[in-house]
């Protein structure tokens, strides 16, 4: 079952471009990762699905029900974290999440103290008085302490440090575990390869390609880096599949997709001073991505 | 029920300040009532010197000075105008201060509807206008009560007082209207002052040049102190015209919240 399927979603505010016939669709269980540079669409994408923004064109379903009409069906099961939290001044932390837990059915009362101490939260501090980091702590408790079957994350590391960050993705990995859906929206790609499963890649208002991560990694690409030993034309490697080719005095650089007996062929009889091929991180495979399409 | 009480939370310390400034506002002045009662000849004859444009203007004509009410009536003008930027601060601030401090996200993902939020907030609306005006009438007819000799005209004094809530309710529904309108108000009072202070102004107008077209826009003329002294009631048609905007209005902001978009941070 799919629990979020969006089908050509359309925003446009006034004139400007948000994004442009968004399709993709998220399977129960799943961490899907949605990546993209800052201003490419993403929050945009994601303030559509909780009804915050209306679409222009286009409509998404959420546990297959469609998001303008049945909203606040679809939102009580849905936890969502922004990339910056704000809350009400002059309340204390547990007052926010009491008022946060206020608004749905069957809260466990405990979940609050125990999400707490997972992230090492004052529940009796003024909002005020909080960092940035904790604040977005509260975030987090506020976005999960209903057990939302639908968990989205807008850019949640931000202000988080690495230990915290850690926490956090074990809490939501547990979460997932519990039977809970996650998207998973991020421009580093580093934590979305370590989580996602599927990840689908924005750019510019528009899903340039929905890739499984192991596959976009693993399979597909290879990073090549040959340092010849004899001169060879410039676009000896240039073959099909190759992509950003670097020539550094005798260092040819470039990520290669296809078979890789094409590419020991090409190498095989010539003269060669050192070979590295590894597997490229998600980084490099991206801005290929970002630089093939731009 | 849970927005409504965080909404009154939010608010009640406001709602008091402002009560309590119109009811001192209201003991101020009424100390100045018994020299101008005493001297009501002498007042009179400084007043008549005046351009009687100026005169009318400022509802000089029409009030009796020198009777109790008269003077309360006069002081009223002004309690209206204080009460209505209050009303109107209320109205512009109650949804867009979601956006201002950025907490609409927080609200607007909650699994409810866009109207039982607007209800919820026009609610907390109206208990606060609710709570000020029975305060004030009560603590203001104490006031009034200790400078009459004899019984006070009950009747009267309510009629002028229900005059401040109905006001209050419109510049409400105005501010409402406004900040669903407006894409992002960054200050409020400011924005308040001058809608209130310009249907003042088109009062004073209409005062001084007696054009009876200008009473129709601006709720000041609906509900003119002196008229509600003279004819101990309200004019009917002007009670209806104040009642048919706060309902347009009112629906307006519901439709318009509905499709709403709410910036991002």
């Amino acid at each position: 079952m799919n629990v979020i399927e969006i089908d050509k979603l359309t925003k446009y505010y006034g004139k400007a471009r948000g994004i442009i016939d968004v399709s993709f669709s998220v399977n129960e269980g799943e961490i899907y990762g949605f990546i993209g540079p800052n201003g490419a669409g993403k929050s945009t994408t994601i303030r559509t699905l909780l009804a915050l923004i209306y679409p222009t064109r286009g409509s998404a379903r959420i546990f297959g029900k469609d998001i303008i009409k049945d909203g606040h069906n679809i939102r009580k099961d849905i936890g969502y974290l922004p990339s910056e939290v704000f809350y009400y001044d002059n309340m204390k932390v547990i007052d926010i999440l009491k008022y946060s837990a206020s608004f749905y059915e069957n809260i466990d009362k405990n979940r609050i103290n125990k999400l707490a101490e997972i992230m090492d939260l004052d529940l009796y501090r003024k909002i005020d008085d909080l960092s940035y980091g904790n604040k977005k702590k509260v975030g987090i408790v506020q976005g999960l302490l209903h057990q939302p079957r639908l968990i989205i994350l807008d850019e949640p590391t931000s202000g988080l440090d690495p230990l915290m960050q850690q926490k956090f993705f074990d809490l939501i990995l547990e979460e997932n575990k519990n039977g809970a859906t996650v998207l998973f929206s991020s421009h580093i790609l580093s934590e979305v390869q370590k989580l996602c499963s599927r990840v689908a890649i924005i750019k510019e208002g528009r899903i340039i390609s929905i890739e499984d991560i192991k596959a976009l990694q693993k399979n597909n690409y290879k990073k090549f880096k040959i340092d010849m030993g004899e001169a060879v034309n410039d676009d000896y490697f240039n073959i099909n599949g190759v992509a950003n080719l670097v020539k550094n005095a005798s260092v040819y650089s470039f990520l290669f997709k296809g078979d890789i007996n094409q590419m020991i062929d090409k190498i095989h009889g010539k003269k060669i001073n050192n070979l590295i091929v590894e597997d490229p991180s998600l980084e490099e495979v991206f801005m290929h991505f970002y630089e093939k399409e731009a | 029920m849970n927005i409504f009480s965080q909404e009154l939370k939010m608010s009640a310390a406001s709602m008091i300040y402002w009560t309590a400034s119109i009811v001192l506002f209201v003991l101020l002045f009424m100390f100045m009532y018994p020299p101008i009662s005493k001297d009501i000849q002498v007042i009179e004859s400084i007043l008549s010197n005046f351009p009687p444009e100026l005169r009318r203007a400022l509802g000089m004509t029409t009030l009796d000075l020198s009777q109790v009410l008269g003077f309360y009536g006069f002081l009223f003008i002004y309690i209206l105008l204080i009460g209505s930027v209050y009303a109107m601060k209320s109205g512009i601030s109650v949804l867009s201060e979601e956006i201002r401090s950025k907490t609409a996200d927080f609200l607007l993902v909650k699994p409810v509807p866009r109207t039982r939020i607007v209800s919820a907030k026009i609610l907390s609306i109206l208990s606060n206008l609710i709570v000020q005006n029975l305060l004030f009438m009560f603590i203001s007819y104490i006031i009034i009560s200790s400078y009459v000799n004899g019984s006070l005209d009950t009747r009267t004094f309510i009629l002028i007082n229900l005059s401040l809530f109905q006001v209050q309710l419109f510049f409400a529904a105005v501010g409402l209207f406004l900040s669903v309108l407006i894409k992002k108000i960054k200050t409020v009072l400011p924005v308040s002052l001058g809608v209130v202070f310009a249907f003042f102004v088109i009062q004073m107008i209409n005062q001084s040049l007696n054009d009876p077209k200008l009473a129709y826009i601006t709720p000041f003329a609906y509900f003119d102190v002196s008229k509600i002294i003279q004819n101990v009631g309200y004019d009917t048609s002007f009670l209806i015209i104040n009642i048919i905007i706060i309902f347009i209005l009112t629906a307006l902001t519901y439709i318009i919240y509905q499709k709403k978009d709410i910036p991002s941070l």
